[in-house]
């Protein structure tokens, strides 16, 4: 019992980075009806910048001192009375990488809200009005440019990155079973929530967010209303890049930089069509389902069979609702 | 349009090759065909028997997504299961069936398991289309390969390590150079050529068409979509089966790894290089596909003669041009090569009067 309360713990943390990822793919499916398959990289790309401006720019010759490590007076004669290991050590261990993560946070924010207004300017606004065939398929040869160009340009191996929050070990009982949390992951997932929340909540409440939810309805009735429908094209895109920025920086902390990181975009997007293509609260809760799944599989049958449960779980779903969890139907005349 | 061709009969309108154009065209291609064998250099025949397998894998995606608009992200994984089937399928009856008539065997129990894997990935096809097909056969791609990786599997696809492959022997002739595979690879290519080139004017074949164009309006013809659609996706599987199973006569050793997503996703940029819906298409995707990473190789060979540096970029710019080749023509030539080949045999048909 106490095992099975902390894998699903474990699989509730991840399912929430899941579903800050989905809220990206979502957005964009919402406004521009285009299902991004390389959307698994721009989170690449935000791993990769958080990587330059925590740890690459801050090594820098040029950059400050206290870029790399801010340690004031007062930080160390407090550390100097702390025993090792006292989770007050482990904060103010944090709060000395507490200006190259902000940095690294910001830089990746801006550099891949850049990227994707690049991509949906150049490559993406061409194609408006033609096939959403050509659409998806164009995502898919961007798999291939953005993997490429990021080995391209990183080339280095990619290091250790700080976490985004004090790594403070965390016990406590739940039913009479212990339970054993990192600080870090608790954060993680607080942050995606926050972030998950938020969109939501701006879609339902805000002028450009009911813009987006205009668009999606009808187009054209959307353009004569006086909504500029290419705007809110970009305002998705923008959305799902940034996103993608933060989940791309805590998985960056969690599993470490890789070109593989791209492969876990393709598991989302399972979950995204599992939940239904337009529904944030399906997404949300197949998000969660497929991490609990995930980390109850990890724990009976051993990692690599978790690799797949996404997969497994999307094709089921599939054939029972053809439109997702909560999916509205697609009405077709002809 | 091609003028000056006056059909007195309905056979020669029903021809597969029913133009002088089009004969010629393929007598002549044969010619270069035979040539390459007889007059190649060893760089050459390998680069060939590429092209003859991924032609063959990219017909049948050609099927599916080109003829019947069924969008597939995971037809690699039939190539895979017709290549491991053909293995598994030499060491388990190579004491039974005598070692010249194996490979006549092994080959159609490849197609016909590659097919049934189609037709139980193309399940979902009956529900859903567009996206979520995509989507859910880039999962059966997936499932595949993991469960090729798989320990419990292990003695029979050797796991991630991969396995030998045994060589092709047709009736005692024992294929161990690709030279000589080549003769195999190249005989089964124009045959499946033709095959799909015929498939489209037959009965099934226009159902595909119909599907593709409307596929509520094709049911309400008559056309039964729950047949036809996993007839499409069992026809396209087994062309993959058989690249599959040359696959595996070709290299000596094949890895899980090999059938992954990058190679549905070549099949894919293949024919939409090419032209969808042509069987041409197919001919020039697959050049195209194959040539571009190789013409690469040979700049930064000559650029860099040697140098580890641009040695260690030229992966990252194969990778690259791969991708901007997808984006290039969906952007600018959706139609793909063929569109601009009929182009220019239009124009030159009219000249000097009206182009375009």
């Amino acid at each position: 019992m106490g095992q099975f309360l902390q894998f699903t713990i474990n699989g509730l943390m991840s399912g929430a980075i899941y579903a800050l990822i989905a809220v990206g793919l979502v957005s964009v499916f919402k406004a521009t009806r285009v299902v991004n398959f390389a959307h698994g990289y721009m989170i690449m790309f935000g791993a990769y910048f958080y990587f330059t401006f925590a740890v690459l720019v801050p090594q820098a010759a040029w950059a400050p001192e206290w870029l790399q490590s801010w340690r004031p007076e007062w930080m160390l004669a407090m550390r100097a009375d702390l025993p090792m290991f006292s989770p007050m050590a482990a904060v103010l261990d944090w709060l000395a990488n507490a200006p190259r993560i902000l940095l690294g946070l910001a830089g990746a924010l801006v550099c891949n809200a850049i990227l994707g207004l690049v991509i949906e300017r150049t490559l993406m606004r061409p194609l408006m009005g033609q096939s959403v065939f050509a659409m998806i398929m164009l995502t898919v040869g961007l798999i291939s440019i953005l993997s490429g160009l990021a080995q391209l340009i990183w080339t280095s191996d990619a290091e250790f990155v700080p976490a985004l929050a004090p790594n403070t070990p965390i016990r406590f009982e739940l039913f009479g079973a212990n339970i054993f949390l990192f600080g870090t992951d608790l954060a993680n997932m607080a942050i995606a929530l926050v972030i998950f929340i938020g969109i939501v909540l701006m879609v339902h409440y805000t002028k450009s967010g009911v813009a987006i939810r205009a668009t999606a309805e009808d187009q054209s009735t959307a353009y004569s209303m006086g909504i500029s429908v290419p705007k809110v094209f970009s305002r998705a895109w923008v959305l799902a890049s940034t996103t993608g920025a933060i989940a791309g920086a805590i998985l960056a902390t969690r599993n470490g930089i890789s070109p593989a990181l791209g492969l876990f975009g393709f598991s989302v997007l399972a979950i995204v069509l599992m939940g239904g293509l337009d529904s944030y609260l399906g997404v949300f809760i197949a998000a969660m389902a497929v991490g609990v799944l995930e980390a109850l599989t990890q724990w009976q049958m051993g990692g690599e069979w978790a690799g797949i449960v996404p997969y497994v779980a999307v094709l089921i779903v599939i054939l029972i609702r053809p439109h997702g969890l909560f999916g509205s139907k697609e009405i077709e005349r002809i | 349009m091609i003028t000056g061709e006056l059909k007195t009969s309905y056979r020669a309108d029903e021809q597969v090759l029913n133009n002088r154009w089009k004969r010629g065209f393929v007598v002549a291609a044969l010619a270069g065909l035979v040539a390459i064998p007889l007059f190649g250099n060893n760089y050459i025949v390998l680069i060939a028997c590429q092209m003859g397998i991924m032609l063959i894998a990219v017909t049948g995606v050609n099927v599916v997504i080109g003829y019947t608009g069924l969008m597939s992200l995971g037809h690699a994984a039939f190539v895979a299961i017709g290549a491991y089937a053909t293995v598994i399928f030499h060491n388990a009856a190579g004491g039974v069936i005598p070692e010249n008539l194996l490979t006549l065997v092994a080959i159609p129990f490849a197609v016909a398991v590659s097919a049934l894997a189609g037709i139980i990935v193309g399940l979902p096809s009956l529900r859903v289309k567009g996206l979520y097909l995509a989507v859910a056969t880039l999962s059966a791609n997936f499932i595949v390969i993991f469960l090729i990786e798989e320990q419990i599997f292990a003695p029979w696809t050797g796991g991630m390590v991969g396995i030998n492959t045994p060589a092709a022997n047709l009736l005692g002739w024992e294929m161990e150079s690709r030279r000589e595979l080549f003769w195999l690879i190249a005989v089964l290519a124009v045959l499946a050529l033709l095959a799909a080139q015929n498939l489209f004017r037959t009965r099934v074949g226009r159902a595909f068409i119909a599907i593709r164009d409307r596929d509520y309006s094709a049911e309400i013809l008559g056309i039964s979509l729950y047949r036809y659609k996993l007839m499409s996706f069992a026809i396209s599987a087994a062309y993959c089966g058989l690249a599959g199973a040359l696959f595996a006569y070709f290299y000596a050793r094949i890895l899980p790894e090999q059938f992954d997503l990058h190679l549905s996703l070549m099949l894919v940029a293949a024919i939409i290089v090419g032209g969808m819906g042509r069987t041409m298409g197919a001919v020039y995707g697959v050049i195209v596909i194959v040539m571009v990473p190789e013409v690469i190789k040979v700049v930064f060979g000559a650029l860099a003669g040697g140098g580890a540096e641009l040695a260690m970029i030229r992966a990252p710019i194969q990778e690259i041009a791969f991708g901007a080749l997808i984006v290039g023509f969906l952007l600018f030539e959706p139609f793909g090569i063929n569109q601009i080949i009929d182009r220019a045999l239009r124009a030159l048909n009219r000249w000097p009067f009206a182009r375009g």
